[in-house]
């Protein structure tokens, strides 16, 4: 047997993803694949045997016969063993009495109508787990930045690695460049820049020093840190946001308790009339308990013609052409009900960095502020560009890409040294004379030029990155750049749905006017941690709120909204499995589709309710008094279910 | 390191006891039951074989003493490959599903202990790795390391303590298919046999098959495969012996 090499994190998964098969830790890799997407392909052979039941049936008694069983082994074996168990557990709901309806019209010779019920509703189960899978994949990014251990500092300076959850407040913790801050901590020793970026939506990276706090989550970008550990692992910054998520979720009002609440009730009622009128009906009328014109009989036709197949599939197949019409577009939706949700919604909010804008920091140029001007911008942004271009930090890469754009060429450098988390400084040949080069924030470059005023950064307003050579003095200023389509998609949402536009962001608020009043948002709010997001969600979920956003720390508010939409592939895993809606392909320009596509389905919704329940009070009142035969009630209650499938199918129209 | 005392955990046993019961406890969780001990669509195929040979000898023993027609054999042997066909697939795929429903109560039971029970795990893997002749503070250090990581611990957990290989079972549809084969090449072949030489062909049929599953079986369990052919040619000829005085005592027509 070769030797095995299982994921790091492969437990985590598997535990994460409710102990998926497809994940299993036990079986061969290449051998999990079976295990992908079972419910769903069970449910499509159901459909085909069902169909070769259907052909066979007016031909072959044989065949017939095989293609049924196999539809009822597939689809009903786990229709049985799922209302058995909700049956020990005293649930008695739709499910219980779809399948006992199924059973039943086994009974009275109409087995074919029970298997297109059972087929039915396992296809559209088997779609919803599916794309509530597909939406939740694995959790990596919640691991890597939740790491499982972390480098204790002993008092005779070893190291050695331990369990986060053990590691005790006052603690020390060795933190090298590119790993995650493990526990909320204090720097006591060392400097570097951290990114906060998936933590608060900060995109620009925050130097951290001795004396300064350091949350957990947080990537350490460049130096070495010693920091004192200030909250143990399951009062953390990390934790709190999961604890967050969990919270919000539970608060979530769904449409689909009140409809399993509904479904309970009406299951449980017609169970105890289909009872009641078969035992009771011979002791205040003439009717005999058996034969055609007995009790159970009718009690029986009463129980079919009341069982809510067209009810049940009104909401579902609508739904699912729904859902199905949306997937085509790259919008992935976590069950049909968010559409409601969608259609009721009257305020509309985005985040700001990786929603609105790409995340990434781009240089917009940089500004003499003092000088003797024998150094020109240009000059400058190409030194700038020089002594960042080893630089790994988002800021030194935003540099670099600007002098690049603006067909900049690097200079000679010598004598080149880094101070993380403070900046960097060498000598730069210019016009053939070697020049001395500082970058940095402000406090170092105050210690390499002291003849600089102290206040001197306060006349470059939020500037917080400066370049000083020999004399001259630059600020460099940084903003996030636009997605592409953003303008559009917030134009056209503007025009054809009447939604209040708001931003929310973790970002300064000087950053989120800029980009608020580019796009013409009616509302920001910004400098947000997490839970002050969550506080302006929970306000605004009062009257039906849309919230798009991307990173860890918009997972709760995603999971608070009425409805939460997250952008796929560039977000976390943590966002995509807090919110209702993925957007796969990141595209804003879908959700004016989307805003129509779930009014449309509302509307469909409402009319397929409406005829199920008409058709089943014409069927089952006469049905009890005895002038609707059986064979009626099955055709009134097919036909009805069949026309509400055919009203549904007008969704999947793109 | 001395070995602890025993505590709650190890319901009154020392450590070693308890690593020899939880060893146990895996072993019984990995046991594959489908008739070898050997998990895996080639395992099962075989198997499938060698079991439908058996019964296709099995029922042409009977009918060739009886003297059925020809028609009604075939139509009798062709009805039980279709129903054993069916209960040899799903058999060997609920077992197989029984199997991995085991493992992962097994390892839900481990993560539960690992995250609840962490200094009695952590006597635990020191009592494994003093066995294994770490000491003092190397052996503190192996138990430091493991103890960091609960995926890490976890695995180890699972391997050393219970002995269960991971990432070394196949998904059970695919053992599944695997019988299902072993039981569509065995009937396909011995129903050949039988069209093409009657009752003798059968048993040719079904001698070949036997023996080639039970190499097959042999191959994959490094067992001697001399020795076990003679005993399952041994067990056949008891079987149509058998067979063949029951039939002398009652004689039927059919």
């Amino acid at each position: 047997m070769p030797p095995t090499s299982p994921s790091p994190y492969l437990f985590d998964e598997f535990f994460a993803s409710g102990k998926e098969e497809s994940i299993s830790p036990f079986l061969t890799p290449d051998s999990r694949t079976w295990g992908k997407n079972l419910s769903l392909r069970s449910a499509l052979f159901s459909v085909v045997f069902l169909l070769i039941a259907f052909i066979a049936s007016f031909f072959s008694p044989s065949l017939y016969i095989i293609s049924l069983s196999l539809v009822y082994f597939l689809s009903g074996t786990p229709a049985l063993i799922d209302a058995i168990n909700d049956i020990r557990k005293l649930e008695i709901n739709i499910d219980v009495l779809m399948t006992l309806a199924a059973l039943l019209s086994v009974v009275i010779g109409s087995e074919l109508e029970g298997a297109l019920l059972l087929v039915l509703f396992e296809v559209s189960g088997a779609m919803e787990d599916t794309v509530a899978h597909k939406t939740k994949g694995a959790l990596n990014d919640l691991h890597e930045l939740s790491p499982r251990s972390a480098f204790v500092l002993q008092p005779n300076g070893e190291t050695t690695e331990r369990a986060v959850r053990e590691i005790q407040p006052g603690e020390h913790l060795l933190i090298k460049a590119g790993e995650i801050v493990p526990l909320d901590s204090t720097v006591i020793a060392g400097s570097s820049y951290v990114s906060l970026k998936h933590l608060t939506g900060e995109s620009e990276p925050i130097s951290k020093k001795s004396g300064d706090p350091l949350p957990a989550g947080a990537r350490n970008l460049d130096g070495t840190l010693s920091a004192l550990v200030t909250r143990s692992s399951t009062d953390s910054t990390l934790s709190r946001i999961i604890q967050l998520i969990t919270q919000a979720q539970e608060a979530k009002p769904r449409i689909q308790r009140l409809l399993d609440r509904f479904g309970k009730w009406y299951a449980l009622s017609i169970i105890a009339l289909f009872f009641f009128f078969a035992l009771t009906l011979p002791l205040f009328t003439s009717l005999p308990y058996l034969g055609t014109e007995g009790a159970i009989y009718r009690a029986l036709t009463f129980l079919i013609a009341a069982s809510p197949c067209a009810l049940i599939i009104a909401t579902p197949t609508a739904y699912l052409s729904a859902i199905s019409s949306c997937a085509k577009k790259g919008i992935l939706l976590k069950g049909g009900v968010i559409l409601d949700a969608l259609a009721r919604c009257t305020r509309i909010a985005f985040d700001k960095t990786g929603t609105l804008t790409t995340g990434d920091l781009q240089c917009t140029g940089m500004a003499a502020l003092s000088g003797n001007g024998k150094i020109d911008e240009t000059a400058a942004l190409s030194i700038a560009a020089t002594l960042e271009q080893h630089a790994t930090h988002p800021i030194g890469n935003a540099i670099c890409a600007l002098a690049l754009a603006r067909g900049l060429s690097k200079l000679p450098l010598q004598d080149f040294r880094s101070h993380p988390g403070s900046g960097l400084e060498a000598t730069v040949l210019l016009d053939e004379k070697w020049v001395q080069a500082y970058i940095g924030q402000a406090s170092f470059i105050h210690t390499k030029a002291p003849s600089l005023p102290e206040d001197f950064a306060a006349s470059a307003k939020d500037a917080r990155t400066f370049l000083y050579i020999e004399g001259s003095l630059f600020s460099l200023s940084f903003t996030d750049a636009l997605r592409e389509e953003t303008m559009d998609a917030i134009a056209t949402i503007r025009k054809e749905h009447s939604l209040h536009l708001a931003m929310l962001t973790g970002d300064s608020l000087k950053n989120a006017k800029v980009i608020a009043q580019k796009l013409g948002i009616d509302e920001t709010a910004a400098d947000l941690r997490p839970e002050d997001k969550l506080a302006k969600v929970a306000e605004w979920a009062k009257e039906g709120l849309i919230m798009i956003g991307d990173g860890i720390n918009d997972a709760p508010a995603l999971a608070r909204a009425t409805v939460g939409i997250s952008m796929g592939r560039i977000g976390s895993a943590s966002a995509v499995e807090a919110s209702d809606v993925v957007l796969i392909r990141d595209d804003l320009s879908v959700l004016s589709w989307l805003l129509t596509k779930a009014k449309k389905c509302t509307s469909i919704v409402k009319q397929n309710l409406l005829l199920a329940i008409s058709v089943i009070f014409l069927a089952s009142i006469p049905a009890l008094l005895g002038f609707v035969p059986l064979w009626l009630a099955v055709i009134l209650h097919e036909g009805g279910t069949v026309i509400v499938g055919l009203n549904s199918l007008r969704l999947l129209k793109r | 390191m001395s070995l602890p005392p025993p505590s709650d955990h190890f319901k009154g046993k020392t450590v070693v006891e308890h690593l020899q019961e939880t060893r146990k406890k895996g072993a019984m969780a990995a046991a594959e039951i489908h008739g070898t001990e050997m998990s895996g669509s080639a395992a099962a195929c075989a198997d499938a074989a060698r079991e439908t040979a058996t019964a296709l000898l099995l029922i042409g023993l009977i009918f060739s003493f009886t003297g059925s027609y020809h028609a009604f054999v075939l139509f009798f042997l062709l009805l039980f490959c279709a129903g054993w066909l069916i209960w040899k697939t799903g058999r060997s795929a609920l077992l197989g599903w029984s199997r991995l429903e085991r493992l992962h109560r097994l390892i839900e039971e481990e993560r539960w202990e690992i995250q609840h029970n962490r200094e009695q795990e952590r006597e635990e893997l020191a009592g494994m790795y003093e066995a294994k002749g770490f000491q003092g503070k190397l052996l503190e250090q192996v138990v430091d390391v493991l103890m960091a990581d609960d995926n890490r611990c976890l695995r180890v957990m699972l391997e050393e303590e219970m002995g269960v290989t991971l990432e070394a079972f196949e998904h059970p549809l695919k053992q599944a298919l695997g019988a299902a084969l072993g039981v569509v090449a065995a009937a396909g072949l011995a129903l050949i046999g039988w069209l093409s030489g009657g009752y003798p062909g059968l048993f040719v049929a079904a001698a070949l098959l036997l023996a080639a599953a039970t190499w097959l079986s042999c191959s994959l369990e490094r067992n001697r495969v001399l020795p076990a052919l003679i005993w399952v040619t041994a067990v056949i000829a008891l079987l149509a012996g058998v067979i063949y005085g029951i039939f002398l005592k009652f004689p039927t027509n059919v």
